[in-house]
């Protein structure tokens, strides 16, 4: 991925809102020396030369706005974006509320109009043969069938720019059967009506699949279940932000594997992660905005 | 004492009397290579109530020597199911295990109002699970039973998991229960759960472990994320038991661990008047050994 970045040459400037944590600061040095971005730190000043010295990092790379508060921060953060001063905004110690807050803003935030504001995360996992793109870890907690389209839509149009022209989407349930136990099942036979129609252009789609049959081409075989997805997901998307957030924290902790991910439905690319995310991942999610930028 | 390795789970049913593990419908392939390795282990005393002919052939096919082992004669299924469930009624059998049958065929014979082996409580799921990168075995429920429990279901699973591992010899277990999140959300429901259940636990409401929730994943399982979040808990990086919001988020998690985490498995439906080994085609012998001795484990 950062390498797909690199190839493309043309630097973006990312703005950082409360940027004084060393997972955030460590993150940004590695993309500024690394010519992926230039980087505008809003925070307090002090702070930010202080974590910057403890870790033998020249602030001077950076350009830093003095900032007193999270809540300013972001404002001022955003407003760069939307000035144009600045083409991408990272989350950097700041609640994720009071950042979200101000990317939402009627007047001074980042929404498209009638856009649905979501999160698709991209995980690199030693033990998956390929990247897997997952929707939505982060912001909407239940998503309708409105909310559903417009993820699998992001999503989808993420994976494109990585050169997959015709990815496999697996809807992702607690069984591959329909039942009515699961408020889910009605949405996503929709969705595949909508993808045979060609709603969300060149993709396969198919759902409810279990993670198995989504990605274990072997337990596709085993169960007999016939499913295009085959066990070969380039996109999960799951029911809930509770089905999501989890496996992807289980597979950070316990798989080994490295998150990248970025708030879909904006006008410009938004970073955010959790303030607990490793300085490795947040340096891909740095890459891949600017992919997206 | 905590888990360290599922591998500990002999030592402790080797340390008890022998169990007697009763199979319905013992005729399957995919259970009685776990079942052989366990007898063979001498943990424990397996019965075969199922089809005879069957058993042997599988047996002979499979070079199993199964001489000295039980076999009780019952070709049709579902007389086979009623006879093991009579049978651990009767005090024959300290386990039931599922063989060549669908799970709803084996679940209604458990609730059958007349001779089933219900105690009142809720049935759930019981997994263990063992990761390189956790110190200790973590359990987590309901992954596979309940669709989406109640607060009083919750409670009830809770209940039936610390007197698993209480009986495991966990002395009051850390439960950890889950949300996408860590402050409680009016909008999701399992952060309203979490917090009235850690609630309950300080007012001994429920008892013998400690409870803490909403935690996100990565909190309930590393003391440096829950750090780096400032969170104060007791649980927070040491959770022995995970509480699932519903079998959405369990199954997925679950598969998860299992395939791109490599973690071993065992499993137990808990609630019933024994433990029940119920596991599925798609589990690998190795977890269905762990899971046979986990429920020998879980009987005493």
């Amino acid at each position: 991925m950062v390498d797909r970045v690199l190839s493309r040459k043309n630097k973006h400037r990312i703005a950082v809102a409360w940027a004084q944590d060393i997972n955030t600061i460590g993150a940004i040095h590695r993309s500024v020396k690394n010519g992926l971005t230039e980087a505008i730190m809003i925070g307090q000043t002090g702070r930010i030369n202080n974590v910057c010295s403890e870790h033998g990092i020249d602030s001077g790379l950076f350009n830093i706005i003095d900032s007193e508060n999270e809540t300013d921060s972001s404002e001022k953060a955003v407003r760069l974006v939307k000035t144009g001063e600045a083409d991408i905004v990272m989350k950097g110690l700041v609640g994720t509320d009071k950042f979200l807050k101000a990317v939402m803003d009627k007047d001074h935030g980042l929404m498209l109009p009638d856009a649905v504001l979501s999160y698709v995360g991209a995980i690199e996992i030693p033990a998956y043969h390929k990247l897997l793109f997952i929707t939505d870890p982060a912001v909407i907690p239940y998503p309708d069938l409105r909310q559903k389209t417009a993820m699998a839509g992001y999503a989808i149009s993420m994976v494109k720019k990585f050169g997959i022209d015709n990815p496999k989407i697996a809807l992702i349930g607690a069984s591959e059967k329909m039942s009515t136990h699961f408020p889910y099942s009605a949405d996503y036979a929709e969705m595949k009506r909508m993808a045979e129609q060609g709603h969300f252009g060149s993709c396969i789609m198919d759902g409810p699949l279990d993670l198995f049959l989504a990605c274990d081409a072997k337990s596709v075989e085993i169960k007999g279940v016939r499913t295009p997805v085959d066990g070969d997901a380039d996109i999960l998307l799951f029911p809930s932000l509770e089905s999501c957030n989890p496996f992807y924290k289980a597979l950070m902790l316990f798989a080994d594997s490295e998150l990248g991910g970025l708030i879909m439905g904006t006008s410009k690319p938004v970073i955010l992660m959790s303030r607990s995310e490793s300085e490795k991942s947040k340096y891909y999610c740095i890459a891949l905005s600017c992919l997206m930028a | 004492m905590v888990l360290k390795s599922l591998a500990d789970l002999k030592d402790i049913v080797a340390g008890g009397p022998k169990k007697k593990l009763i199979v319905a419908a013992a005729q399957d392939q995919h259970s009685m290579a776990a079942v052989v390795r366990a007898w063979k282990d001498n943990v424990i005393e397996p019965i075969l109530v199922g089809d005879k002919e069957s058993i042997l052939n599988i047996c002979a096919t499979n070079n199993y020597d199964i001489t000295g082992v039980r076999i009780i004669h019952e070709p049709d299924t579902d007389m086979a199911v009623e006879m093991s469930v009579k049978m651990i009624n009767s005090r024959q059998g300290d386990v039931l295990m599922k063989g060549k049958i669908g799970t709803s065929t084996l679940l209604k014979a458990v609730l059958n109002r007349e001779w089933g082996l219900r105690t009142g409580n809720l049935l759930s799921h019981f997994a263990l699970f063992e990761v390189e990168t956790y110190p200790k075995v973590i359990a987590v429920t309901d992954v596979a039973m309940n669709i989406a429990p109640n607060l009083q279901d919750k409670i009830a699973i809770i209940n039936n998991s610390v007197g698993c591992l209480i009986k495991l010899g966990y002395k009051m277990p850390k439960v950890a229960v889950l949300g996408a999140v860590e402050m409680v959300n009016e909008s999701m429901e399992a952060t309203l759960h979490a917090a009235l259940l850690s609630k309950m636990n300080q007012r001994d409401q429920i008892k013998n472990c400690i409870i803490d929730g909403p935690l996100a994943f990565d909190n309930a399982v590393s003391l440096e994320s829950a750090r780096r979040k400032g969170i104060r808990s007791e649980v927070a990086g040491d959770t022995d038991l995970l509480l699932m919001p519903d079998i959405e988020v369990g199954n997925v998690l679950y598969k998860s661990l299992v395939f791109f985490a490599r973690a071993k498995v065992a499993a137990v439906i808990l609630g019933a008047r024994v433990p029940i080994v119920l596991t599925s085609r798609s589990d690998s012998e190795q977890a269905k050994y762990y899971s046979i001795l986990l429920s020998a484990a879980a009987s005493k």
